[in-house]
């Protein structure tokens, strides 16, 4: 009895194991659909994109921004342009969450200092997802939000490290500058650059 | 260019905040945005200088605490400008709105924000001048419909919280009047807008406090002629220890050949103190090898001027203490430090305003013998130029590879450049001191620079967004040359660059530094009787001059 018991709890073990490796290659399978789909449409996703991420700005600007124009009369739009194809073409690649941040760096550092909020300054990279809609297949839709959303996620991060360089920037650039001069020149000796930095604990 | 923008599009189609109509009778939206605006004036400021309206205020608050007649005051000040000043005249009208400056504002480019396009900047003024003033618009105004097909509004407090919003986001660099092909020079509409602030008290304090300072004790920074004195004393034993010679300069000598005049941002803040450094070497290399005789003074202990960002007549007060002091040492002329506006200043309105300075003499090397046709009027050189002059006749003995760890571009500071077309000099002084150096792209330098984005007063901590998407256009070459062939410095003649530039690289190029071109003379002119260096300026060991191992 023990023995019939064993045997149909061996079976079923076998049964799932397969199901779950088949489950797993479908989900590879399904990535490099997917990935392959996306290389495939890569030119129509980058310009829909770049345009979407452009369209973020009052239309009177979009409209100049958009232009494919010298990159040094055009840094809004040559850098977003190049770095919306950057991340483009990294997620077409195995990333990390790392190289995925430093690829959206350029175009994020833009966002943090322009008048945004948090949430619009990264929101340029959900409109993927109505691309997405728009030229892939059904079936590949919920993966391809789940790349979506790690990209937001990423974008998300460098965001708040842009954010808080600035607010470094704003904390200490008067200290750096002036203070230096006088600790050295001996005028000032009570705190030490350092001391007012928080870098030294007192 | 006229496909960007039309006129049409212009006045009616400016939507700014979703669903609006026309962008003048939108100016209720504007939202004065913390990151992009500067603290208000303090009271006590704005009261040294005897300016109207000294209150406490803040610009977030509904209320600016403005006299009850302050209408009266804009439109008063407006008839007044018009009528004195010709250009502003001629700027108001001229304007054909064909948008070929739309595109070259740093802080267009930098926020994306369409009020950032100069022609629609002066337009937050022009309409108000076609309301009250222009003819034609008092003609329109009768008909229906008359008013918008004129561009015209009235004078409101949403218009004048607008003006004041966008006017203190524009660096008055000039950038777009290159490109206008009226020569409508924006920055001159801006200077007239801020007038108008400053007779409401509006001013903002990163301005309104230098000024006070420089009014009561000689420079922006309030420093006192014995903290300045300590200061330079303290250079002169940094570059003792580093070379072993003596720099200590002379202060107020009466009959001196020469009074050096510069900002002190060069004397108290870094980078600039290791261009200030620079000088004191060059100084006492052509007093030892040709008996120059030059004078430092603690009362003209301030080249810059920024009453040149509060109204003309702030900007004579300031800047008629250089002559003062000139003619009391009675030297032969000025010599200028490394500076932007205060170059402006003296270029442009100095001989119409303090000057002529017929007391002193046009200005000639004694060195060399070179007469700066150019200072003739003003009787004051900038020292690049002065430099440049030395170098061309090989007066100075120079070993370029002591700056071997510089890799080189050069910012044109906006002032010496579109101001007054100082463009080759220091160019030439870096490639006589420098083995590397790049030039960022054509279109980013010279006439064209883009500006550092922290200029004409805007230079504070608390618009540091502001700063940083003005600063993105220069920022974008400078990322540029540093990929491309490694520069790791960027070189320039203006001490507000010098601290901006430093911030924006922080932000935008960490790897680049930022450095005055006098820094780069100080470390490659070779001192009579100096010890072996092996250290720049800035203490660093320098590549190829290391201590020889004893052992």
């Amino acid at each position: 009895m023990l023995d019939i018991q064993l045997r149909e709890v061996y079976i079923l073990l076998t049964i799932n194991l397969k199901e779950n490796t088949i489950l797993l290659r479908q989900s590879c399978y399904k990535i490099m659909d997917l990935k392959q789909a996306l290389g495939k449409n890569r030119e129509a996703f980058i310009k829909k994109w770049f345009q979407a991420t452009i369209d973020t700005y009052p239309s009177q600007s979009a409209k100049i921004l958009g232009k494919d124009a010298n990159r040094f009369d055009n840094p809004i739009g040559a850098i977003t342009h190049e770095t919306v194809a950057d991340v483009f073409n990294l997620i077409l690649t195995d990333f990390t969450p790392e190289s995925l941040e430093r690829t959206l760096d350029p175009v994020i550092r833009i966002r943090a200092v322009q008048a945004f909020s948090a949430s619009e300054a990264v929101s340029f990279v959900y409109a993927l997802k109505d691309i997405g809609e728009a030229l892939l297949d059904a079936g590949m839709i919920r993966e391809f939000d789940r790349l979506v959303d790690q990209i937001a996620l990423a974008s998300f991060n460098r965001f708040m490290k842009c954010r808080e360089e600035i607010f470094l920037l704003k904390a200490t650039e008067s200290k750096r500058r002036i203070h230096r001069a006088f600790e050295r020149a001996g005028l000032v000796a009570e705190l030490t650059e350092e001391d007012l930095l928080g870098s030294k604990q007192i | 260019m006229s496909d960007q923008l039309k006129p049409d599009e212009l006045l009616n189609k400016i939507d700014y905040a979703p669903g609006s109509g026309n962008w003048m009778d939108n100016t209720a939206s504007v939202q004065i945005r913390p990151g992009m605006y500067c603290y208000a004036a303090k009271a006590e400021s704005v009261q040294t200088l005897g300016l109207p309206n000294a209150r406490p205020w803040n610009p977030l608050e509904e209320d600016w605490k403005l006299p009850d007649n302050w209408q009266e005051i804009v439109f008063q000040g407006l008839k007044d400008r018009l009528e004195r000043f010709r250009t502003f005249k001629v700027f108001m009208d001229i304007c054909v709105r064909c948008g070929a400056c739309a595109d070259k504002c740093h802080f267009f480019l930098g926020t994306g924000d369409p009020k950032n396009m100069p022609v629609l900047r002066a337009e937050l003024l022009r309409s108000v001048y076609r309301n009250d003033f222009s003819t034609a618009g008092k003609i329109l105004s009768k008909i229906p419909g008359g008013k918008a097909l004129a561009g015209a509004r009235p004078m409101t407090l949403d218009v004048l919280k607008e003006w004041w919003y966008y006017f203190f986001q524009c660096t008055e660099c000039r950038r777009c009047s290159v490109f206008c092909p009226y020569g409508i020079d924006t920055a001159e509409i801006t200077i007239m807008a801020r007038e108008i602030f400053n007779l409401l008290g509006l001013n903002i304090d990163w301005i309104a406090t230098p000024v006070s300072n420089c009014f009561k004790t000689g420079n922006h920074l309030g420093i006192q002629p014995h903290a300045f004195k300590d200061m330079l004393e303290f250079f002169v034993e940094d570059i003792e220890s580093l070379t072993g010679v003596n720099c200590t300069p002379q202060f107020m000598k009466k009959g001196a050949d020469i009074l050096f005049i510069t900002p002190s941002g060069d004397v108290f803040a870094d980078p600039g103190t290791y261009t200030c450094q620079g000088y004191l070497i060059l100084f006492k290399y052509l007093k030892d090898k040709y008996g120059l005789d030059v004078t430092w003074s603690t009362y003209a202990s301030e080249g810059g001027n920024f009453g040149f960002f509060t109204s003309h007549e702030t900007m004579k007060r300031l800047n008629a203490k250089m002559y003062a002091e000139a003619r009391r040492l009675g030297v032969k002329w000025i010599l200028g430090g490394e500076c932007g506006h205060m170059w402006r200043v003296i270029h442009q309105y100095m001989d119409t305003m303090n000057g002529p300075a017929d007391f002193l003499e046009v200005p000639k090397n004694p060195i060399t013998g070179t007469v700066f046709e150019n200072a003739r009027s003003t009787k004051m050189v900038h020292i690049t130029e002065f430099t440049a002059d030395l170098i061309k006749h090989s007066k100075l003995e120079l070993d370029k590879s002591r700056n071997d760890d510089f890799v080189m571009t050069y910012h044109d500071s906006c002032n010496t450049s579109r101001g007054m077309g100082l463009l080759d000099e220091p160019r030439y002084v870096i490639q006589n001191v420098c083995n590397h150096f790049y030039e960022m792209p054509p279109n980013t330098i010279r006439e064209q620079t883009f500006c550092c984005g922290s200029g004409s007063g805007l230079n504070a901590g608390e618009n540091m967004e502001l700063r940083m998407a003005g600063a993105l256009p220069r920022a974008n070459a400078v990322k540029h040359v540093h990929e491309k062939f490694g520069v790791n410095t960027l070189g320039t003649v203006c001490a507000i660059d010098r601290a901006a530039l430093s911030t924006l690289c922080e932000y935008w190029v960490p790897e680049v530094r930022v450095a005055g071109v006098h820094e780069l003379v100080g470390n490659a002119l070779i001192l009579p009787g100096e010890k072996k260096r092996t250290e720049n300026l800035r203490l660093e060991p320098m590549t190829g001059f290391e201590e020889e191992d004893d052992e």
